[in-house]
């Protein structure tokens, strides 16, 4: 029995996870390899056009799965704190696979998550496990008890302040951890990445952005970074929260950069259609004048123009630059290339 | 403090209610082009449609002098349970000094919505604060019932347009009550009137009967759906929607004790194809087109805004729902960019292949 963990969403947040729990089971997996033109043309056929990017990737792994393993793992994520969901898109993805991919009805393995915080290690969202997969009750729970204290160590390492594109090649490859840019010259760059882990991490969506800022000599910071106390503060003036927890973590990161003086810009990443993101950069888009930090929202879709990308991206980096290069002296004359300006909605 | 409200179906009921109560309360016009404009012009760009729209017609009630905004909340997880907060901030970034009261539902947050609901209350009694309640309540059925009585004769009418210009009648009529008695002697009159609208004879076999599902303000806001009902009427179909005010009143307002709701038979029904609730009325639109299936209905529009999160779950599953339930379903998608002649040309199409499958079946049969 092999069962088939699609690359996309949530698996960039939760893999070490599903990894340690199969393990533990002694059950087989197979990963889809990474989003390709190939998955991306697969998702785009199963899925309705309208529908964002990522639920189209996972459409494609799924199809790419669905000969290959006896059982995919589609959770139905519904909400991991008191109060809050995830997007509705989430909450259906199993119905919605069920009925979209050829012959995915009888293969979705869907534990229902709905947990009171990220740990998702609670026996009770996967009695599913113990009739489908025939484990008993005593094995699921030590199994998830071993993959939370797994889950718990992969968490440490972002909260170190590594990119999950780094954890990953650390854990999986035995590549070594980069070390940390510290924050000693004055000239570093250094900017707060929005968006959800699986447009930032799937580097054929975002083609490949991380590695472009590292290029660029950038000190990256993203929301699986801070400490989720921090990240909750930050949002706490708000009357009425997001429904949605990734919103609202990817909300507080926004104002924690703002409030934080050592970051210097905000990039945000987010897909085409993207029913939360419309409203969150658009909140921070509102603020970025008032912190007087630059604000750029990147938006990605199945279509890649990397050339762009690039370009906005080094100009981006490049103005911050300057700007700090100005504002300790070291430049004395503004030359015609203004850096001043309104630069929101960029 | 005058007070205004979102624009969505019959208002003049939500009009109602306020002025009962003594308010001085101003309707936003019903939403236009200059509506959409302006709600395109300052809200987010990838914001659903319905939020445009609000934000248009708010920006023209506070032209008018607006004060305070009234609006419901919601508990998600779909964008439209924060509105209210969003077009606080839209209002506020703009400069207009506007107070919006949402009520959320009191399961979530009592003491905020007792807090507001007093508000509305001012200084009436408790009493009257019921009174007006109750009367409001019987208003918005007596309503719902004359409107599906239009969408019925309609299709029958004899000369065309009669029906519709019946129901702008009615609620003229109904706009004018104050008190009870005067609501009854209203309702007979109104009665009086529809059932004087000449139609002709149809048989019954040839009737056809379309169902509209859907995200609730498209599907209960004529002027941001084409006026569908009309369309429909007009090629000669009856038509019933899955959204009325008084069944959302009874579904969201009244306690839960009072008896089983409708509400939780249709979502008995979706449950096949989504098996939580995943916000909006994604579910519901699953039930509802079951629902119909059921009664016996020829087909089903489901209309949802552009991008509209639970909506787009129903739309991916709905060409293996279609097949197993064996009705047809046509879904439109509803945004700024009002490609009128395009989707009426797909509703016609439409309504043409239900007709032309319904005559094969009568021969075949005879």
């Amino acid at each position: 029995m092999k069962v088939g963990i699609p690359k996309a969403l949530l698996y960039y947040y939760y893999y070490p996870f599903w990894k340690k729990l199969f393990e533990v089971l002694g059950i087989e997996t197979i990963v889809s390899s990474s989003t390709s033109k190939e998955i991306m043309d697969k998702g785009i056929e199963f899925s309705v056009p309208e529908i964002c990017v990522p639920i189209k990737v996972f459409t494609g792994h799924v199809a790419a799965l669905i000969e290959k393993a006896d059982y995919i793992l589609v959770p139905r994520m519904v909400s991991i704190l008191k109060d809050e969901y995830f997007c509705p898109k989430f909450m259906g993805l199993p119905d919605m696979i069920r009925y979209t991919v050829p012959g995915a009805a009888e293969k979705i393995l869907s534990p229902s998550i709905r947990s009171e915080s990220d740990s998702i290690s609670d026996p009770k969202h996967y009695s599913e496990f113990v009739d489908v997969l025939g484990v008993s009750a005593k094995e699921l729970r030590r199994a998830l008890k071993e993959a939370e204290k797994e889950w718990q160590r992969f968490r440490m390492l972002s909260k170190q302040g590594h990119v999950l594109s780094d954890i990953y090649r650390f854990l999986e490859e035995k590549e070594e951890l980069p070390e940390i840019t510290k924050e000693e010259d004055p000239f570093q760059v250094t900017i707060g990445l929005l968006g959800y882990v699986y447009n930032i991490y799937d580097e054929f969506v975002s083609m490949n952005i991380i590695k472009k800022l590292k290029e660029l000599g950038v000190r990256i910071i993203t929301f699986e970074m801070l400490d989720e106390g921090e990240i909750f503060r930050s949002i706490r003036f708000m009357r009425k929260r997001l429904f949605w927890t990734f919103s609202n973590k990817l909300l507080g990161a926004g104002y924690f950069f703002y409030n934080n003086p050592s970051v210097d810009g905000l990039i945000h990443v987010t897909a085409f259609n993207c029913g939360p993101d419309s409203l969150i950069g658009k909140m921070l888009e509102l603020d970025s004048g008032q912190y007087e930090k630059p604000f750029m929202t990147i938006r990605v879709d199945e279509h890649t123009g990397e050339g762009h990308l690039l370009t906005r991206v080094e100009a981006f980096v490049d103005m911050i630059r300057r700007k700090k290069i100005k504002m300790r002296g070291a430049l004395n004359h503004e030359n015609n290339f203004s850096i001043y300006g309104n630069n929101a909605g960029l | 403090m005058k007070i205004t409200f979102p624009y969505m179906g019959t208002t003049l009921a939500y009009k109602k209610f306020l002025d009962l109560l003594g308010h001085e309360t101003i309707s936003p016009p019903k939403p236009n082009q200059r509506t959409f404009d302006l709600g395109v012009k300052y809200s987010p760009e990838f914001a659903c449609f319905p939020l445009k729209v609000i934000t248009g017609s708010y920006l023209e009630a506070v032209e008018q002098g607006a004060e305070v905004i009234v609006t419901s909340g919601g508990h998600g997880p779909c964008r439209a349970g924060f509105y209210g907060e969003l077009h606080r901030k839209i209002l506020h970034s703009m400069g207009y000094d506007v107070d919006v009261i949402v009520i959320d539902s009191i399961r979530r947050d009592f003491k905020t919505v007792m807090q507001n609901i007093r508000r509305i209350k001012g200084k009436n009694s408790w009493r009257k604060l019921l009174w007006a309640a109750r009367l409001t309540y019987r208003l918005i059925k007596a309503l719902d019932d004359f409107e599906m009585q239009i969408q019925t004769k309609a299709a029958y009418e004899v000369s065309k347009g009669d029906c519709w210009r019946t129901w702008d009648k009615i609620q003229g009529i109904l706009e004018n009550i104050w008190t009870d008695r005067e609501l009854e002697a209203a309702q007979k009159r109104c009665q009086k009137i529809i059932d004087q609208i000449p139609i002709r004879e149809v048989p019954e076999e040839e009737k056809i009967r379309i169902g509209i599902v859907g995200e609730i303000y498209v599907v209960m806001e004529s002027s941001v759906n084409m006026q569908i009902e009309k369309v429909l009427g007009d090629f000669g179909c009856e038509v019933r929607r899955s959204h009325y005010l008084s069944q959302w009143l009874d579904d969201n307002v009244m306690p839960k004790f009072l008896g089983k709701s409708r509400e939780e038979e249709i979502l008995k029904k979706g449950e096949k194809y989504i098996q939580i609730q995943i916000g909006g009325h994604a579910k519901e639109t699953m039930g509802h087109i079951v629902d119909y299936r059921d009664q016996g209905f020829d087909g089903v529009i489901h209309l949802m805004p552009f991008g509209c999160l639970p909506e787009l779950v129903c739309q991916s599953i709905m060409p293996k729902a279609m097949e197993e339930l064996n009705i047809p379903v046509l879904t439109i998608a509803l945004d700024e960019q009002t490609g009128i002649a395009n989707n009426l040309t797909r509703i016609e199409a439409f309504i043409d292949l239900i007709k032309n499958k319904k005559r094969k079946r009568i021969s075949r049969a005879g």
